[in-house]
């Protein structure tokens, strides 16, 4: 193989190992994430437990991990790690190492080069060693998603993490049995689940309030990659200080109204954190919130007491007002360093929690005064950015065959110039689709194809890319002919378009070029335009409908009444006739009402008709109406009620 | 003609797209199946504070009716596959419920389930809540024995 590819060995080789998963990972203080590129798009892996996220708690005697370990915290404080972020590369004589130890139930210790260690039942574990343990669960959790082994990683970091920090971050993920390709820092992976770097946005400002810690961070972009200018931030402010501000007002009006003080029964306790947390989320999207837990607690005589309260959102921005607050000093002071002052900043973007309050977007918005970047979940937006960058590495973002789509649908004019959609928007092209059509009138002998892009529904809002006509439809029943009309969406945009008469094979066809090559503004404005005459529209589709049932209707009163001939009573005859001529009249003319009215007249005219043929027993009839029908109606043995 | 290196780097972006399909076909069969399996299982969820509350209500106010409306609730939920967690009793387990406390009673049994918890088929739909006995031992009728 090498004399005959001497070239290619390499290039052969560095493939294969391309070919493997690197998944994304967010090592978070509170929560971790795991994310990877699937098919040149960023997905989240979900944990064996069902959900997105990881609680980086771990209990390494039992090797219990995440939610599990959580859950069993309050019987084993003293082995259950957790925030052990705050541990990473530090010496046991750091400031963070003695303010996590005095926050902490477990025991850190000094270990190898005045490192600080957790000690768990007389063991020693690194911080490295327990962090592994999260990333292991990661692992394993996208292997049993992916369904393939993964052996790389790339791991976010805190921008402040210094050179020892990263290391330590490193190891963890060796330890764990994954090679880390790289360490990115959280904010510059905030950017990339954006794109920012695409869109050229110079100087960017990452603001991430998440469970526990508050982070600001000003990033510039230097040689395609985004460099931390500053950062600042506060350890201790996060979510959870403002779940607690929501639990203590609750529990003191509680207090006020009944004197009974919630916060000292632990299993009421419980109601009113999940109570509180359900109303912070609610008040995100709505106004007001209703909190109802019944039978909370008892009064001195015995009587049950419920819970039952309203929190608005002006309530609630007041509650926390100093929280967010708060955030602003670390800001303002972010900028002072970086030396710019918020109008220079080209993008903001939103990450954590918290930020999903109205209140902070609001905050951060003015400060900056821009919109800033929110679309994506700020819970997962981390672990996304650092999948972007995994893809990167793995050449799936630069090098892939970038898959377009069609910016609008494609499709063909109807009866009563209806735009039938074949190719719906954004379908991803190269594509292709198929749909048997008819004709519209007795002996119709050719058909119009009139090829349409846009989202209108009537054909003469929509452009129209060309025409042709397919003819030499043997004559036959409006309905019968089989006309197949193809459209074949190339991976450059190139529409092939063939209308087929099955019966003869004849065939018509025609290329459209460029059909996708829209420029992003006229693909807005047609867009636009759709949405903005949506109503209308809508009406006027419905219009047409109802005028080609009609014609449908009358189309098969009126043969109904050839082929039954004398079998009908001619009472019977003259009603639908009346019927059929009443439609006829308001055809052009009548509103979509008027017309499906006189339509349902004209059909219950008509099922008299039938019902009256029925009960001739001496005539049999077949049941079946199939006017489509081809080779029955060659045959002529179609007969209709 | 494209050069050699653009090809093979082309036939591996399309072995990836076509295994990245492959194996998104294959999960699209799974998640079909569990979706069916769980489909109501966001509802259910949300259902089951409403049995809390009622469960509450029926154990101050003893009332047939409310009971039988109780009963009623609690055969729909089960037909649907969902079954309370029987965890009184039992050695502590983490994957079916948190523990909420430690208290006195027989070390690592579940000593009170204050929340309860529920599986819909064989998925925990939401863990329970439980106070964990810490070893130290009630004291009983007729007998005290107290230990550390």
């Amino acid at each position: 193989m090498e004399t005959e590819f001497p070239t290619l060995s390499l290039v052969e080789g560095s493939l294969k190992i391309n070919m493997a998963k690197i998944i994304g990972i967010d090592l978070g203080t509170t929560n971790s994430a795991v994310a990877v590129m699937e098919g040149g798009a960023p997905k989240m892996v979900p944990t064996a437990e069902g959900r997105n996220l990881i609680p980086s708690v771990v209990e390494p005697k039992k090797n219990l991990v995440g939610d599990i370990a959580k859950r069993q915290m309050v019987l084993n404080p003293q082995n259950t790690i957790y925030s052990v972020k705050r541990l990473m590369g530090r010496k046991i004589s750091d400031k963070e190492t003695k303010k996590q130890s005095e926050n902490s139930a477990y025991k850190i210790v000094a270990g190898k080069d005045d490192l600080a260690v957790v000690e768990v039942e007389g063991a020693k574990y690194t911080p490295q060693e327990i962090s592994a343990k999260i990333l292991q669960k990661a692992k394993a959790d996208a292997e049993a998603y992916l369904g393939e082994k993964v052996e790389k990683a790339v791991i976010t970091v805190p921008a402040y993490f210094n050179d020892a920090q990263r290391q330590a971050t490193k190891q963890a993920g060796e330890i764990a049995g994954l090679k880390v390709e790289r360490i990115i820092n959280e904010p510059t992976a905030a950017a990339l689940a954006y794109g920012l770097e695409k869109k050229k946005a110079h100087t960017i400002a990452v603001y991430d309030l998440g469970g526990g810690t508050f982070d600001i961070s000003v990033l510039e972009l230097g040689d395609n990659v985004y460099e931390v200018k500053a950062t600042n931030g506060d350890t201790f402010l996060g979510g959870d200080d403002f779940d607690q501000r929501i639990i203590d007002f609750i529990a003191d009006s509680f207090k006020k109204e009944h004197g009974i003080d919630l916060k000292a029964d632990k299993q009421a306790l419980q109601r009113i954190k999940d109570a509180a947390e359900k109303a912070k989320i609610e008040l995100s999207s709505s106004q007001e919130s209703e909190i109802n837990q019944p039978f909370i607690t008892q009064s001195k005589d015995g009587q049950p007491l419920h819970l039952t309260m309203k929190i608005t959102r002006a309530q609630l921005e007041k509650l926390v007002d100093d929280l967010i607050a708060k955030t602003m000093g670390p800001v303002k002071a972010c900028l002072k360093d970086a030396k710019l002052a918020p109008k220079d900043i080209d993008e903001v973007v939103l990450v954590g929690g918290q930020t999903r309050m109205p209140k902070v977007q609001q905050v951060v918005k003015e400060f900056f005064g821009k919109e800033p970047n929110k679309s994506v979940n700020p819970d997962e937006v981390v672990a996304i950015g650092a999948a972007i960058q995994a893809g990167v590495l793995m050449g799936d973002v630069t090098d892939v065959l970038l898959l377009d789509v069609t910016p609008l649908t494609l499709g063909i004019e109807t009866l009563g110039g209806v735009s039938t959609p074949l190719i719906e928007r954004n379908t991803t092209i190269p594509t292709s689709k198929s749909q048997v059509f008819s004709t519209a009138a007795d002996n119709q002998t050719s058909v119009e194809v009139n090829v349409l892009q846009g989202e209108r529904p009537m054909a003469t809002d929509n452009k129209s890319l060309g025409r042709f006509i397919l003819d030499g439809i043997p004559p036959s029943p409006r309905g019968v002919p089989q006309v197949e009309v193809t459209f074949d969406l190339d991976a450059n945009g190139i529409l092939n378009v063939s209308a087929k008469d099955k019966a003869t094979g004849k065939e018509q066809k025609i290329t459209i070029k460029g059909s996708t090559g829209l420029s992003e503004e006229e693909v807005k404005t047609m867009t636009q335009e759709a949405e903005k005459h949506a109503e209308e529209d809508k009406l006027k589709k419905a219009a047409v409908e109802a005028r080609n049932q009609a014609d449908t209707l009358i189309f098969t009163a009126e043969k109904t009444l050839k082929d039954a001939g004398d079998k009908v009573k001619k009472e019977d005859k003259e009603a639908v006739e009346t019927k059929i001529k009443a439609l006829k009249d308001i055809m052009d003319s009548g509103s979509k009402d008027e017309l499906e009215a006189k339509t349902k007249d004209l059909s219950e005219a008509l099922q008299k008709v039938g019902a009256a043929m029925y009960e001739k027993p001496e005539e049999p009839k077949t049941d079946e109406k199939k006017p489509d029908d081809k080779a029955k109606a060659q045959e002529g043995e179609v007969v209709e009620e | 003609m494209t050069s050699p290196k653009t090809g093979n780097q082309a036939l591996a972006q399309l072995k990836r797209v076509m295994a990245d399909y492959d194996n998104f076909k294959k999960r699209v069969v799974k998640d079909q199946l569990e979706f069916a399996k769980f489909a109501g299982k966001e509802l259910i969820i949300k259902l089951l504070p409403v049995l809390d509350d009622l469960e509450r209500a029926e154990a101050h106010v003893k009332d047939a009716g409310l009971s039988l409306a109780i009963k009623h609730l609690r055969e729909v939920l089960s037909a649907e596959g969902v079954s309370e967690l029987e965890l009184l009793g039992k050695t502590y387990d983490p994957t079916l419920a948190e523990a909420t406390e430690s208290v006195d009673g027989p070390k690592n049994q579940v000593v009170e389930v204050t929340k309860k918890g529920y599986k819909l088929n064989d998925m925990i739909l939401r863990p329970a809540q439980v106070k964990v006995g810490n070893g130290v031992s009630n004291p009983e009728p007729g007998r005290r024995v107290s230990k550390n």
